[in-house]
């Protein structure tokens, strides 16, 4: 039986729990685990869930939406779209990604969290692109 | 010696041992409603606290043994009252003051939460039929009293005293005789209903199947003893025939609470310690759940930031204030 894909949030995180909710949900659209047409649960279930205000994860949904991933047709399920990827990426995306990227690594490695595990974490995630 | 001390020593040792024994009922990972450390009440520090609040309890049974019985030479209704809050109010204030103690050991619930991207309809499962047999005994009872109505007597006891003898009577009239079976059957709907609401107002989770096992236990238990109650102006029904299943029930719910409790396999609810308040109110506007896992004991309380809950305990008294009226006075 295929289990529904699942997202987590951190509490104690300092990134706020709608990013979260925004930054686990894309992961599931971009890897396609979540496929278009496929129907994610009412903002009120989620919320329930997760134990967040139903503000949060109405401002995450609304969020993919302004991004095209989610249709959020007023009195209907919240369901996935096919959104047509941009040609080219918005110029300084790499750059940014390049700072996210080194900040998430200096974080983890001032949890102690060792750099050959990190490493081998990155390289993983490179195979999965290339796969893809 | 007064017939009262007999039923209140009772309630009182029934009472008290219920606040004895009301820190091993709740769920593993609480200690005193606290959330702490898995190892924690095993450990040296755990034990004394538990220690101290079982010596607590133990002198307060102690004074309130003494004290029953000049009250119940004065009011024996009194001092039966008075068996019963006393555990209750002096238990509660040693459970709090434990309470107190446990807070600085307290370890925050891991701030991981997880949620099942699913659209499955949230369905009430199958057995929840089972529900439904225990409403056929308020109409077989009606069915059978309208049956032998002519052997009903104009006038019967409808209450007794401490000596057995009738001090309150009904009259032979249809609110008289069908009235605590419309009262049963309406307190079931609503219990009934309570249950539907509970599992659709709650996170998922093992612990709502469970609690509507409970429920359906409890509602053929109410269907048996309204029936003997309504029963009682034609047949002669001993007490036994209602106290021995009411233990038995009482002590099987005990029982099979606590091993539901200490289950290290059930969900947490993840609920914050800073929204509990006296360690059984839990007030959570940012929660959209409106029944949530209680910490004392097993089952659901309500989340009293959420408006519905209000709604809920609003609508939940109406219906016994409304049932309440259609019994015989």
């Amino acid at each position: 039986v295929n289990s529904a894909p699942k997202i987590r949030i951190d509490l104690h995180s300092t990134v706020p729990v709608y990013r979260q909710i925004v930054d686990a949900l894309r992961v599931h659209l971009v890897a396609g685990t979540l496929a278009p047409e496929t129907q994610l649960p009412s903002v009120r279930r989620l919320a329930m869930e997760l134990g967040v205000h139903f503000n949060t994860v109405g401002e995450a949904y609304r969020e993919l939406a302004a991004e095209g991933w989610l249709n959020l047709r007023h009195g209907r399920r919240v369901t996935v779209m096919a959104r047509v990827q941009p040609a080219t990426a918005a110029p300084g995306q790499i750059a940014e990604f390049r700072v996210r990227l080194r900040s998430i690594v200096a974080q983890l490695r001032a949890a102690g969290v060792p750099s050959p595990a990190i490493g081998a974490e990155l390289r993983k995630l490179a195979q999965e692109l290339k796969s893809i | 010696m007064n017939g009262a001390v007999f039923i209140a020593l009772p309630m009182l040792a029934l009472c008290w041992a219920i606040m004895f024994v009301l820190p091993h009922l709740s769920p593993l990972r609480y200690f005193f409603a606290i959330t702490v450390p898995p190892d924690f009440p095993s450990g040296e520090s755990g034990r004394a606290i538990l220690r101290r609040y079982h010596w607590r309890l133990a002198a307060l049974l102690l004074c309130s043994v003494a004290s029953v019985w000049p009250l119940a030479a004065y009011s024996p209704v009194l001092a039966i009252a008075y068996s019963m809050m006393l555990p209750v109010v002096g238990g509660m204030a040693c459970f709090l003051l434990a309470r107190n103690q446990v807070r600085r050991f307290s370890a925050s619930l891991p701030p991981l939460r997880e949620a099942e991207l699913s659209t499955a309809p949230d369905r009430l499962p199958r057995w929840i039929a089972l529900a439904l047999p225990p409403f056929a005994a308020p109409l077989a009872t009606a069915a059978y009293l309208r049956a032998h109505w002519a052997e009903i007597p104009a006038r019967f006891p409808l209450h007794y005293d401490l000596a057995g003898t009738p001090d309150r009577w009904a009259e032979k009239t249809a609110r008289g005789i069908y009235g605590p079976l419309l009262f049963a059957a309406g307190l079931m709907l609503l219990l009934l209903l309570l249950c539907v609401a509970i599992f659709h107002g709650a996170r998922r989770g093992r612990q709502r199947a469970a609690m509507l096992k409970l429920e359906i236990a409890a509602l053929y238990f109410m269907a048996y003893i309204f029936a003997i109650v309504a029963l009682m102006p034609l047949l002669h029904i001993s007490l036994a025939a209602s106290l021995l299943p009411t233990v038995l029930f009482v002590i099987g719910v005990a029982a099979w609470g606590y091993k539901l409790a200490r289950d290290p396999e059930m969900p947490v609810d993840p609920t914050p310690d800073q929204y509990w308040r006296l360690g059984s109110f839990y007030y959570n506007p940012n929660d959209p759940a409106i029944f949530v896992q209680k910490r004392i004991g097993l089952g659901y309380t309500l989340n009293f930031g959420n408006p519905f809950s209000w709604i809920t305990t609003g609508m939940v008294a109406a219906g016994v204030i409304a049932l309440a009226l259609v019994l015989p006075r």
